[in-house]
């Protein structure tokens, strides 16, 4: 099998005493869509945070793309192809949102090549999120569901292989969610992207990825499709009987 | 303003700044003097500390560091030598330093930085009282003061021009990104400690630079005098008070801070402190965009007005 863009290696995280991240195993390959769920305090944000280099595991290895990261600052992450969002949306709310999505394309995107029309400038990676009618607004301006598409359009202005998105459906209506998740789908058509997505609530998650892990008090306790990680009886019980899918 | 404009404008103000020491009396050109080396110092420190919010107080370590570099090298050195030597020794130190502290953030950066002035300071009365057995120096044959001025004034001009360019170019997009938000800075591929141990030693070159310019002003140099913390608070105080995150902004207010300082201390000599005080305090509570947002908010209430007069008098017209 080919090296996988990114491979998580028995990754730990503890603060002080509490383990937020225990021994998880994840892969992600080229052009996959992968759905990470969990109920809340799962570690599934710190889990991200390692991911994008923010933090450093106290334990186990991170390759992305074949090469090991562990340890390294976030904007070697960058460097090498992996573009994030934050839980609550982390735009530059003082610079208009194609700057915005400049800041992206100026730093590590201007290192990165691109395959693409959509990564060619601010204004086409706008288009493609839906903001083309934004680009002068400021960023701290727009609606809070614009500013995760203004974030989601900051990562793709890194020029990313990677697009790792934090509980980007929060907080949305139902008729957003559903957009979102489109947007989500083209991002990996499209661009052809590999995507993890993380989110508190699952059901438009379910309908839209191939794979999902489930995270349960740090421990990875399922991954697999998501019809058969539904019925999984360890993580009906993770999430107390609620329904998954 | 596009950057070759703000830079044709400095040369500008420049060749115009440079006539004065044969047309100012004494003490106009010392005035003037102490507005252009604030004008430097104000600048450069906005440049780092008001685009990245990281409040450095080691101006006035920077300051004195070149300020010392001028008492040891001056006379062997030539002044021209001895100046950019004291801006590379601060830009040196800063860079030291700043790979120690720079992950901090807020008071405790501050508290760090003003710690620093102290730290050098102590460690030079120490230095010189233990090997060259004195405790200040005393420069004979200092350049005349039209040389002083010029050169303070090529400095702090260069300051202008570098913070301009700056601002206009990637590291100055990195250094706001700082600003902004660090990590998501960094998560987008900024090199963030690369670009604030840069800023900080960028800054620190030029407060060094001036420094070691002014000196031969003082004849005797000691430590408790140059390592002044008023130095660093007065560069503070200007920058904010001017709108830190502009450029014009800490040069207007430097021009209007020392000329105001003078004037109160010539007009209330004993009250002066006073009355500085209190005009800074309605600054920061009522104009906390500092002088900078003055002309934006003027010209909003001016259009404010155009538009409602336009309207009365189309109401006018229609009854």
């Amino acid at each position: 099998m080919a090296e996988p863009l990114l491979a998580a290696q028995g990754v730990s995280v503890r603060f002080g005493g509490l383990v937020a991240v225990d021994a998880v195993e994840f892969e992600l390959g080229q052009g996959e869509l992968v759905g990470v769920i969990g109920p809340n305090g799962a570690g599934k944000t710190t889990f991200f945070h390692v991911l994008s280099g923010v933090l450093a595991p106290t334990e186990g290895r991170l390759r992305i793309g074949g090469e090991d990261l562990t340890g390294r600052p976030a904007h070697v992450f960058a460097l090498h192809g992996v573009a994030r969002t934050f839980q609550t949306p982390r735009v530059f709310r003082d610079m208009t949102a194609e700057q915005n999505v400049r800041f992206g394309l100026e730093f590590a995107g201007r290192r990165r090549s691109h395959a693409h029309d959509a990564f060619d400038d601010a204004r086409s990676i706008l288009g493609f999120v839906g903001l083309g009618d934004a680009a002068a607004l400021l960023a701290g301006a727009l609606t809070p569901s614009r500013q995760r598409l203004l974030e989601i359009g900051m990562a793709l202005g890194a020029r990313p292989q990677i697009l790792l998105l934090d509980e980007v459906a929060a907080g949305l209506t139902e008729s957003e969610v559903e957009a979102t998740a489109q947007l989500i789908r083209r991002v990996r058509d499209e661009l052809g992207l590999g995507v993890i997505w993380i989110e508190h609530a699952v059901r438009a998650l379910m309908n839209c990825v191939e794979r999902v892990a489930v995270l349960h008090q740090g421990r990875k306790i399922a991954d697999g499709l998501p019809q058969a990680v539904a019925q999984d009886p360890a993580v009906v019980e993770a999430y107390l009987g609620d329904s998954v899918a | 303003m596009s950057l070759a404009r703000i830079l044709a404008l400095v040369c500008g103000a420049g060749a115009l700044l440079a006539t004065l020491p044969w047309i100012a009396s004494d003490f106009g050109l010392s005035l003037v003097l102490t507005c252009v080396m604030y004008a430097g110092l104000a600048v450069t420190w906005a440049m780092f500390s008001g685009a990245t919010g990281y409040l450095s107080l080691a101006t006035a370590a920077f300051f004195g560091i070149g300020a010392y570099v001028t008492a040891w090298g001056f006379g062997t050195l030539p002044y021209a030598i001895v100046v950019p030597l004291g801006g590379l020794a601060a830009a040196a130190f800063a860079v030291l330093v700043g790979a120690a502290i720079l992950h901090l953030r807020g008071a405790y950066f501050a508290v760090l930085t003003f710690g620093l002035g102290e730290l050098v300071r102590h460690a030079i009365t120490y230095f010189e009282k233990s090997y060259a057995h004195t405790v200040g120096r005393v420069l004979t044959d200092v350049p005349e003061s039209w040389i002083v001025y010029l050169t303070v004034l090529t400095i702090a001009m260069a300051a202008i021009a570098v913070s301009a360019a700056v601002r206009a170019s990637r590291f100055g997009l990195a250094l706001a990104g700082i600003g902004a938000d660090e990590e998501r800075a960094q998560t987008l591929g900024v090199n963030t400690r690369r670009a604030k141990i840069a800023g900080f030693a960028l800054a620190a070159f030029f407060a060094g630079a001036l420094g070691a310019a002014m000196a031969v002003r003082w004849t005797y140099i000691e430590p408790n005098s140059v390592f002044n913390p008023f130095i660093g608070f007065q560069t503070v105080l200007i920058a904010m008070v001017g709108g830190a995150h502009t450029l014009i902004g800490p040069l207007l207010s430097s021009v209007v801070f020392s000329m105001l300082t003078e004037f109160l201390r010539l007009q209330f000599p004993y009250a002066f402190l006073i009355v500085l005080g209190l005009l800074l305090i309605g600054l920061v509570l009522y104009l906390p965009g500092g002088l900078a947002s003055i002309w934006p908010l003027v010209r909003a209430r001016l259009a404010a007005l155009r538009a409602r007069s336009a309207s009365l008098e189309r109401g006018g017209a229609g009854g």
